[in-house]
């Protein structure tokens, strides 16, 4: 007992020296002696994004002229590891960009400001907001990030190539059985695989296990079984065995590199499995014109999931300001006419409205009538991740390409996966 | 955070007249104590970037600190991490594989290549500086992430090395996202990049006085011989001096799995290097506390690595101190 106290006074001491240096040599820089705030900002994205953000911020310190914006954004690489070190040492942005990979792991952790009683009070307002929309900021009952934009899985295959070789478009509500001997099809036509392998993708697990009566999580457990999983590795073995798929080194290139790498822009398949608001990202990067429409199956097993949000750091000094200025920008239509659809369709209906009638990119039209056309049939939102849900990400990919590269048969990878995953919720 | 220079209270009493008086000794202690001011920010960086870190996370590896808390939150578990290391972290061990297969082939190739490559260029002829220039780049850029990016494309499926193998008729395949042979294309990165050594080694076979190839030949020694008789006998400091910093290298292999394997140790953890690992646990699974354990852990291996490289230098390294 005595050591770890021990220890932790001198750590304390240890701890202390450099902080008190440091303070002497900084001032509290974000005194409001003249009553203006300067409030920290943080997103990743592209250079694109950068300019409309800062362009929505200007907007809201010409209104607000008392409130200024510090701003760092960089690429989604690294991200998280900053805002991770920042948080750490105490000095978290007043308000930063997250996703639901991320948003039960700060939220747990105390980290992110919980909105609920903004929403309340009106201070946050989420009227406009479908519901499941806003809902899915929600974790442990406390509202840990406003939704920023909304999609949906989208499945995106090469138009041209398909049309060239006079193939059969994928439709929405195509069954699985179906899809993967279309994938056979069109492949052997084009001579491309006519699909990535998605055993490796969890938002193709959890589509696929929402229409079999399941989810991927109920809560903090995981609400699927091993036999699931050994299931969902069986279909794509099958698949590979058909040259439905490129083969495991290839479809390893798609798991492991950006969006804009992904197999159907690079011509090393036919379709690939997306968020529908990464479309126009994707288009950027390939001649050819595509194409998407929902994964296979039941297309009600799809949801309106946030695509992002923004969170108030607890530790802000100014809360009720960084609080107003993420209602700003969800809710003002003039922000909302700057901003677009770059983080997705605007979460207030109003604005979405609004901003669809003027999108341009035939890219992100096609997003926007995916969305649109699912909308009526989008079954109820699963929970936000929980905690372990990063470590589930990861561990499906490792055990998916154990049984790709056949390193593993489906039943031993499903097991490996379903205790990896079961420890990681469970941690 | 204002360094006093020295303290004032001294000058008065201490007049140009009192330091003649006392003379050498005194002015040595006043040149010490100069000699500490000016190491002063060097002190402060030591302390705040390196020892206390290090104190920080020792301490951490006894507890659960997870990133996102405060270290107050953290709970001390004592030896817990360390016990999960070893006895409950299939992980961790086969990290450990990994980085040894990378470190114990990698580290020897890469020596065997700088010293042939050194050997090669010990001569002269026209355009030799501009040899040993081009040998040495890749080091230079080695550690780089712009490197693993093109490694990456050179080993691609479609990539410049299946495009040579094609011209003899052999289908390549993705080499780096192959479990078989991605670890394989990390190492021969590894050593394509022994510019470093090969520097030293060179500097080494300089030194190697003439006389004793000489007097070798007049006993009629092939060249072999005399490689085996003179010049590894005589480089053989700067041999131990290469691999007890190319061993260390070995085992801190990180940037080029980091970034052939897009951060994960794929595919299906055939690049899983410890360091790699170690980066994971902590800000992917915010296990913190568990990743300072396993940093610890990877210190005092490193550590006992290198007395043991010590203790066998005994044996085979030959000082020659010019009188012998």
């Amino acid at each position: 007992m005595t050591a770890p106290r021990l220890m932790r006074g001198l750590m304390a001491a240890v701890i202390a020296l450099p902080l008190a240096l440091l303070g002497a040599c900084g001032g509290d820089d974000n005194s409001s002696s003249d009553g203006k705030t300067e409030l920290t900002f943080f997103w990743w994205g592209g250079e694109a994004r950068a300019k409309l953000t800062e362009q929505a911020l200007a907007l809201y310190t010409q209104k607000h002229p008392d409130v200024t914006f510090k701003t760092t954004w960089q690429a989604n690489q690294g991200y998280f590891d900053k805002l991770a070190t920042l948080t750490a040492g105490s000095d978290a942005p007043d308000i930063f960009q997250i996703d639901d990979n991320y948003l039960a792991e700060y939220a747990t952790r105390n980290v992110t400001l919980d909105l609920t009683s903004y929403k309340d009070s009106g201070k946050v307002d989420v009227s406009k907001f479908p519901e499941g929309l806003w809902k899915y900021g929600v974790v442990d009952n406390k509202l840990a990030g406003l939704a920023m934009g909304e999609n949906t899985q989208g499945l995106v295959f090469n138009k041209t190539k398909l049309e060239a070789a006079k193939q059969e478009l994928p439709k929405t509500g195509i069954s699985w059985a179906d899809f993967i001997t279309w994938a056979q099809k069109a492949g052997a036509a084009t001579k491309i695989p006519g699909t990535q392998d998605p055993s490796a993708d969890y938002k193709a697990f959890w589509v696929w296990l929402r229409q079999n009566g399941k989810d991927l999580y109920n809560g903090n457990q995981l609400a699927f079984t091993k036999d699931d999983v050994q299931k969902w590795f069986e279909l794509w073995k099958g698949a590979r065995d058909t040259k439905a798929t490129p083969t495991a080194d290839v479809i390893h290139e798609g798991n492991a590199t950006d969006i804009t790498k992904q197999l159907v822009v690079t011509n090393k398949a036919l379709t690939s499995w997306v968020w529908a608001n990464q479309m126009p990202d994707i288009q950027k990067n390939t001649k050819d014109e595509l194409a998407v429409v929902a994964y296979p199956g039941d297309p009600s097993a799809q949801w309106a999931r946030a695509s992002m949000y923004f969170s108030v750091y607890r530790g802000s000094k100014d809360k009720d300001k960084a609080v107003d200025v993420i209602n700003f920008l969800a809710n003002d239509p003039e922000a909302a006419k700057i901003l677009g659809t770059d983080r997705g369709l605007p979460s207030n209906l109003d604005n979405r409205t609004a901003v669809a009638a003027t999108v341009t990119d035939p890219a992100m039209k096609a997003s926007i009538a995916l969305e649109d056309e699912l909308v009526k049939k989008f079954g109820p939102a699963p929970s936000v991740p929980p905690k372990g849900h990063s470590t589930v990400k990861s561990e499906l990919i490792k055990a998916a390409e154990a049984a790709q590269f056949g390193t593993a048969t489906p039943d031993k990878a499903a097991e490996q996966f379903f205790a990896a995953a079961q420890a990681a919720v469970a941690g | 955070m204002a360094v006093s220079t020295r303290p004032p209270a001294h000058r008065p009493q201490s007049g140009p007249a009192a330091s003649q008086r006392r003379g050498r000794p005194a002015r040595h202690q006043d040149d010490g104590r100069a000699g500490y001011v000016f190491l002063s920010p060097w002190l402060l960086g030591l302390a705040a970037v390196t020892a206390i870190p290090m104190l920080l996370s020792l301490y951490l590896s006894f507890t659960n600190y997870d990133v996102l808390s405060s270290f107050s939150e953290a709970d001390w578990v004592g030896l817990d991490n360390y016990r999960k290391m070893f006895t409950d972290d299939p992980a961790f061990w086969h990290a450990v594989r990994v980085t040894l297969v990378f470190a114990l082939i990698g580290t020897p190739l890469k020596l065997g290549a700088a010293l042939g490559v050194a050997m090669l260029l010990n001569r002269s002829f026209r355009g030799a500086g501009l040899f040993r220039g081009l040998f040495y780049l890749p080091s230079l850029l080695g550690g780089s992430v712009a490197v693993a990016m093109i490694w990456r494309s050179i080993f691609d499926r479609s990539g410049a090395f299946n495009a040579f193998l094609s011209w003899f008729g052999i289908e390549g395949k993705a080499w780096v996202n192959d479990p078989s042979t991605a670890l394989g294309t990390l190492i021969l990165l590894a050593v394509w990049q022994f510019g470093a050594p090969m520097v030293i080694f060179l500097a080494g076979l300089k030194q190697v006085p003439n006389e004793l190839y000489e007097a070798a030949e007049v006993d009629g020694a092939s060249s072999v011989r005399k490689f085996l008789s003179v010049t590894l006998p005589m480089l053989s400091p700067v041999i131990f001096f290469n691999l007890v910093l190319e061993t260390i290298h070995g085992f801190q292999g990180f940037t080029s799995a980091f970034v052939l394997s897009g951060g994960t140790g794929g595919p299906v953890d055939s690049t899983l290097m410890y360091t790699l690992q170690l980066y994971l646990k902590g800000f992917a699974n915010f296990e913190m506390g568990y990743a300072s354990a396993m940093a610890w852990v990877f210190l005092i291996t490193i550590g006992l690595v290198t007395v043991v490289l010590f203790r066998t230098g005994r044996f085979w390294v030959h000082y020659s101190d010019g009188d012998d």
